[in-house]
């Protein structure tokens, strides 16, 4: 389970002066869920789309189980599957056309093609969509189908970009069941995505910010990785409370949670004793406060921001 | 060819016949527009003769001698006559009185011609369409010919006995050449390639290219582009499919349809307009690389357009010159020569004037090398060119 499949070393992508992908190294082991957690714009669909050979690397290389993913390109690519960010299946041809097509180019036998197609319509549910237009399918089954395009020949890897995206939490949350029964069978799923959510629910989580890799690890040792104590405070009236603070020297950063205010701070102990004393703000109402944990989008605000103080070395 | 590559073409090759087939629009464009555009073509030019046209006629000489001739060009089948007096003027405005040409017959004329001095008839004719006038000078002056021959002849008749016996005292030779000098010399023709002069069967080749260019260039032009556009084309990278592969399997459904469309054509003008073809098998040959030149064509605009309105847009900009230039429906000769090395660079000159050299000329196969030679060549650069395109989209 501990040998790498993908290795990135010193990955790159400039176009013109924009570093797209900056000296990015990291690899990810056979069996893993790994989620690829940035803004948009800070390098996730350049790397993937790297990866599956569609992009030529300026510089670096990246190996898919031992082969150059640009020069051996024609050979890796039998060893992926890849759902793309924008639907990009053939919506005048029907559910069980498009996974056809796919099964086809990607050279599944013709004697092994209707049963695989048989598994992929009901592992996706899609089997009464069987002869409908892809095009007139809603934006999750739409996913879903892609899904199984991607699934057709069998493929030891997939790659995910964004694949939960402008879905309602139904078929996001099914997404998701699809994705674990599929690691549970074996397959190294490779995960874009900017919900922090569902960060957690990969087995390891890289974050990307402006083309560099950040951090990576598992959720919970990223977690662990925030020293900090976390402190949140009930502040009335809340939002001129947030920009007050945000300006004090010693907070690096504020974020609005259900309400309450929540302060990255060094100290945030030697903060709250010194308010007991003296609360700087006779306008805005102080009335409560908690001790609360870490959460992912903590973490990455934190390390996106450079909030080092509140962070210490990964356990690796 | 490996078998896995023949599926992967038979994968790519059916997925695009499935997009015709559901694109009914265009279906319909492909099933309807061959037939009705050899039909209107072949009749818009069935009759190249000028017949019936409107015109004026004002005789300011009404005298018994002019009324002769007057007859006479009311007997020809090229004017339609229409009688003006001459006191109502406006000759000249033929847009006013909605004809193509005004004859005017001058005061005295009848007399000019007998007193040693004629006088020229005036005749107007609308030039604005290049062609006509110079034919309807012509006719007229044809029919002036034979009237004056007639009035010659009427002359020789009644003229006295004393004249006979006189011309019989002259030298035989000098008779004889009396006689050949008052005989209307005539041309023997002979026309050869187009005896009947049918336009139809010189139009033949045109009305097949422009329709496989119109067609098959727009349509081949966005499969890519359209692929491109909606984010296919990432996805079909994506999978084991070489370059190759996809090409094949795109202009196959086109190639077929293409050949359906040539036949229609042929068959059509063959039972509607009795057009004969020769020597199939050559222009088979003919036909198909020009058909590989325009999918070619069609493959190298899709691979260099990124949407598929830049593909239709970049299809008429080529489109356009080529139907104007390339001598489909008109003969390239008059053009002047750097307008005609231009239209060298067109598939549609060469496919026009290979299938006429066969068809028309039973031109022997040295007659075209030359231009089967140039398609042989578009084919090769158009294929390279969009293969070489596509490897850039890759990267």
């Amino acid at each position: 389970m501990s040998d790498p499949v993908i290795v990135l070393d010193r990955l790159s992508k400039f176009y013109d002066s924009i570093h797209a992908v900056e000296n990015l190294s990291l690899s990810i082991d056979s069996g893993e869920i790994f989620g690829f957690l940035g803004a948009n714009g800070a390098g996730k669909t350049t790397t993937m789309r790297m990866l599956c050979g569609l992009t030529r690397p300026t510089s670096g290389k990246a190996t898919i189980a031992g082969a150059d993913v640009w020069k051996k390109r024609q050979i890796v690519r039998t060893k992926f599957g890849y759902v793309a960010q924008r639907f990009s299946l053939y919506p005048d041809l029907t559910v069980e056309e498009n996974l056809r097509f796919f099964g086809g180019a990607c050279r599944v036998p013709r004697t092994e093609l209707d049963k695989r197609i048989g598994n992929l319509l009901q592992l996706t549910d899609l089997e009464a969509k069987r002869g409908v237009p892809a095009g007139s399918l809603s934006g999750g089954m739409r996913q879903l189908l892609a899904l199984g395009c991607a699934l057709v020949h069998n493929p030891p890897l997939l790659f995910l970009d964004e694949p939960t995206s402008g879905l309602d939490p139904v078929h996001r949350q099914r997404m998701w069941n699809l994705l674990y029964d599929l690691s549970h069978s074996g397959i190294t799923i490779f995960v874009t995505t900017h919900y922090m959510d569902e960060a957690e629910r990969c087995t390891e989580v890289g974050f990307i910010e402006r083309g560099r890799l950040l951090a990576k690890a598992s959720p919970r040792a990223l977690k662990e990785s925030f020293s900090a104590k976390l402190l949140e405070i009930d502040v009335d009236p809340v939002m001129p409370a947030l920009v007050r603070l945000r300006d004090q020297p010693e907070i690096l950063g504020v974020s609005l949670r259900s309400g309450s205010l929540r302060l990255y701070a060094a100290e945030p102990e030697k903060l709250v004793s010194r308010w007991r004393q003296h609360w700087p703000f006779p306008d805005l109402r102080w009335f409560g406060e908690r001790w609360v944990d870490a959460d992912m989008e903590d973490v990455f605000t934190a390390y996106s921001q450079g909030y080092s103080a509140v962070l210490k070395p990964l356990k690796e | 060819m490996k078998r896995s590559t023949l599926g992967a073409i038979a994968s790519v090759a059916y997925k695009e016949f499935l997009h015709i087939y559901r694109d009914r629009r265009v279906l319909v464009l492909l099933l309807i527009l061959p037939p009705v555009f050899t039909l209107v073509f072949g009749h818009a030019f069935e009759i190249g003769d000028l017949t019936n046209v409107p015109a004026l006629l004002i005789n300011a000489d009404q005298t018994p001698h002019t009324q002769r001739f007057v007859d006479l060009a009311l007997t020809s089948k090229t004017f339609r006559w229409r009688m003006q007096s001459p006191q109502a003027g406006g000759e000249s405005d033929l847009l006013g009185h909605g004809v193509q040409a005004a004859l005017v017959i001058p005061k005295g004329w009848s007399a000019s011609l007998v007193n040693g001095d004629p006088k020229p008839l005036r005749l107007y004719l609308d030039g604005a369409d290049t062609n006509t006038a110079q034919q309807l000078e012509g006719r007229l002056q044809e029919t002036l010919g034979k009237f004056q021959l007639n009035e010659r002849q009427e002359m020789i008749d009644a003229l006295p006995e004393e004249v006979f016996d006189l011309a019989k005292k002259l030298p035989i030779e000098v008779r004889k050449q009396f006689v050949s000098a008052m005989t209307p010399w005539s041309i023997e023709n002979k026309v050869l390639y187009n005896p009947k002069s049918r336009f139809i069967d010189y139009v033949v080749p045109g009305i097949i290219g422009l329709i496989l260019q119109l067609l098959t260039v727009t349509l081949m032009a966005c499969t890519i582009a359209r692929e491109r556009e909606s984010g296919t084309l990432y996805q079909l990278m994506v999978t084991s499919l070489r370059r190759r592969e996809i090409v094949i399997g795109k202009i196959l459904p086109y190639l077929a349809i293409s050949v359906l469309l040539i036949l229609t054509i042929i068959l059509l003008a063959g039972w509607h307009f009795h057009v004969k073809f020769h020597r199939h098998a050559v222009l088979a040959v003919i036909c198909f690389l020009f058909l590989l030149c325009s999918l070619g064509l069609g493959l190298l605009i899709s691979a260099f357009s990124r949407t598929q309105t830049q593909a239709i847009q970049f299809s008429v900009f080529f489109l356009l010159p080529v139907f104007v230039l390339s001598g489909a429906f008109a003969p390239l000769d008059q053009l002047p020569k750097f307008i005609r090395y231009f239209a060298e660079l067109f598939p549609l000159t060469h496919f026009c004037r290979a299938f006429r050299l066969v068809n028309l000329y039973r031109a022997g196969i040295s007659y075209l090398a030359v231009d089967l030679a140039a398609l042989c060549f578009g084919v090769l650069i158009t294929f390279v060119g969009a293969m070489f395109l596509l490897r850039r989209i890759e990267q």
